[in-house]
């Protein structure tokens, strides 16, 4: 398929700008995740925003609250998961692997539970699980434009204290910098970027977005402030490919691109010797 | 004011278990203390006390007067390098300007003076030429060198070094205690250390630290503890307060 055929076709423009805007977000603050060490905990948050999206969902359904929809609610989950990691991190750090994986559970059996309760054909769960990029409405695509605005913002002015806290808290603290609520701060946006990034490839697939991107930028180069860049233009790539190869093979969009990420990762391992430029 | 640091009745404990108990000494500003004493003694733990990242459970801690976090301001803390991940993506100009933090401004840049001062520190620990190389691709001890120099660029009056030598090259070590000393006089300065041979030559006195604490002058110090044999009664555990 050509740029000039997407270009032109009604259902995948939206999608490839949705695509792009997402590839910002999953490359900037998906390359604090894989420099941190913290690709677990977003997945911890990833899955449990299905316990905000299935309560939400039924009260949406059940009570026919219509601003109750499911992607505010898997707001409102990442966000209060983000809080909860982030204080387990400071207060139970011996046993943070463990709280994370109870989080994941607890998140992921709430959403459930409600589903469960919840009458009717749940396609925008469906969606939100296994992602719809060819959904994506010109009002998706200008929310995560919006918010990447927003997050290219606070990069730039918080970078050194965000790499500051990645690389050594305690010098960080030494310099005075508050770290306990610049790693909120960080986890929150995070929570954010994966609730954006869920409407692309889904809840269970976000991870592969932020995740591999940025890992893949880490074996061409050195800085964290080059990995996002780099991570990004990955990131569109592999969207754009998975986008083109789904549309053609009818297979779903969301794990399609999952599946080349993991492609291409795998493909860019043999060169990781060559990563000290 | 002529003391640095001042510790009293200084306690620290974890649940049941007493990792420090009752250390009072006092370090006169200027002076170089080696801290030695057997693994799980305790060594660590004080620095963190010093530095204020952990609470005594009883007693006190005055660094130039002031409590510990107040006072960081004037400390500069080189950790051991083991503790860091060597593949993260970050330059050596970077590390060294985290020791500059404290003068970001409002856009979280650094002017040009600042940059100026993190290239001196690269200077002043003689790898100056190594500024936009990726830390993971440094050796131990130059990567050693770089958070030396992240802890010098905003000019500490105490200097607190947790082995700096413990994981570099005998020619990197003597590079870093050349640096030590050209510093000796002018930075309070204490280094947890297991090598006491090297540095007997380099330090006005040792701490010697387990669970207890003794603050000898290198005379007091037995042959035995250079060879890491640690023994009690200390020969002449005396003179711990000054």
């Amino acid at each position: 398929m050509s740029l000039g055929e997407i270009l032109s076709h009604p259902l995948l423009l939206p999608a490839l700008l949705a695509a792009i805007a997402a590839s910002i977000a999953g490359g900037i603050m998906g390359s604090y995740i894989v420099a941190k060490r913290i690709v677990f905990l977003s997945g911890s948050i990833s899955h449990a925003v299905l316990g905000g999206m299935g309560f939400f969902l039924w009260l949406k359904r059940h009570f026919h609250l219509e601003w109750a929809s499911p992607l505010f609610g898997a707001l409102i989950a990442a966000l209060l998961s983000a809080l909860a990691l982030g204080w387990i991190r400071f207060r139970y750090k011996e046993r943070e692997d463990t709280l994370i994986a109870a989080l994941w559970s607890t998140g992921m059996s709430i959403g459930v539970i409600f589903i469960a309760l919840t009458p009717g054909y749940n396609v925008e769960l469906t969606n939100f699980l296994f992602g719809n990029i060819l959904w994506a409405t010109p009002r998706d695509v200008a929310i995560l434009i919006g918010f990447d605005i927003l997050l290219i913002t606070l990069t730039r002015l918080y970078h050194k204290q965000f790499l500051a806290i990645c690389f050594d808290e305690e010098q960080a603290l030494m310099q005075g910098l508050n770290v306990k609520k610049l790693y909120m701060f960080l986890l929150c946006m995070i929570a954010v970027s994966i609730v954006l990034l869920i409407q692309v490839v889904g809840a269970i697939l976000v991870v592969a977005l932020l995740a591999i991107p940025p890992a893949i930028a880490a074996i061409f180069s050195s800085r964290l402030s080059k990995i996002m860049i780099l991570a990004v233009f990955i990131g569109i790539g592999i969207s754009f490919a998975g986008i083109s190869a789904s549309y053609r093979l009818n297979w779903p969009p969301g794990a399609t691109i999952a599946l080349i990420a993991a492609i291409v990762y795998l493909g860019s391992l043999p060169y990781q010797r060559h990563s000290t430029t | 004011m002529n003391d640095a640091i001042e510790v009293t009745d200084l306690s620290y404990r974890i649940g049941s278990s007493t990792i420090l108990e009752d250390l009072s000494f006092h370090v006169p500003y200027g002076e170089f203390i080696g801290i030695f004493g057997p693994n799980g003694g305790g060594k660590t733990t004080l620095l963190k006390l010093l530095l204020g990242f952990i609470k005594p459970s009883s007693g006190s801690i005055h660094i130039l007067g002031s409590y510990p976090s107040a006072a960081r301001t004037t400390i500069g803390y080189v950790p051991q390098i083991a503790r860091f991940d060597r593949k993260f993506p970050i330059s050596v100009l970077e590390v060294v300007s985290m020791g500059l933090l404290r003068e970001l401004n409002r856009f979280g840049t650094l002017n040009h003076q600042d940059k100026h001062r993190a290239h001196e520190a690269l200077v002043q620990v003689g790898i100056e030429d190594l500024g936009t190389k990726p830390f993971a691709a440094l050796s131990g001890g130059q990567a050693q060198r770089v958070l030396l120099a992240r802890a010098l660029v905003s000019n500490p009056k105490i200097l607190l070094l947790d082995e700096p030598t413990a994981s570099v090259d005998p020619k990197a070590e003597s590079a870093i205690h050349d640096l030590l000393m050209t510093l000796k006089g002018q930075v309070t300065m204490l280094m947890v250390t297991h090598d006491l041979q090297t540095i007997m030559k380099d330090v006005d006195r040792l701490l010697f630290i387990q669970r207890n604490a003794s603050l000898m002058n290198k005379d007091q110090v037995c042959g035995h503890f250079a060879l890491g044999l640690y023994h009690s009664p200390l020969q002449g555990k005396l003179d711990v307060s000054r």
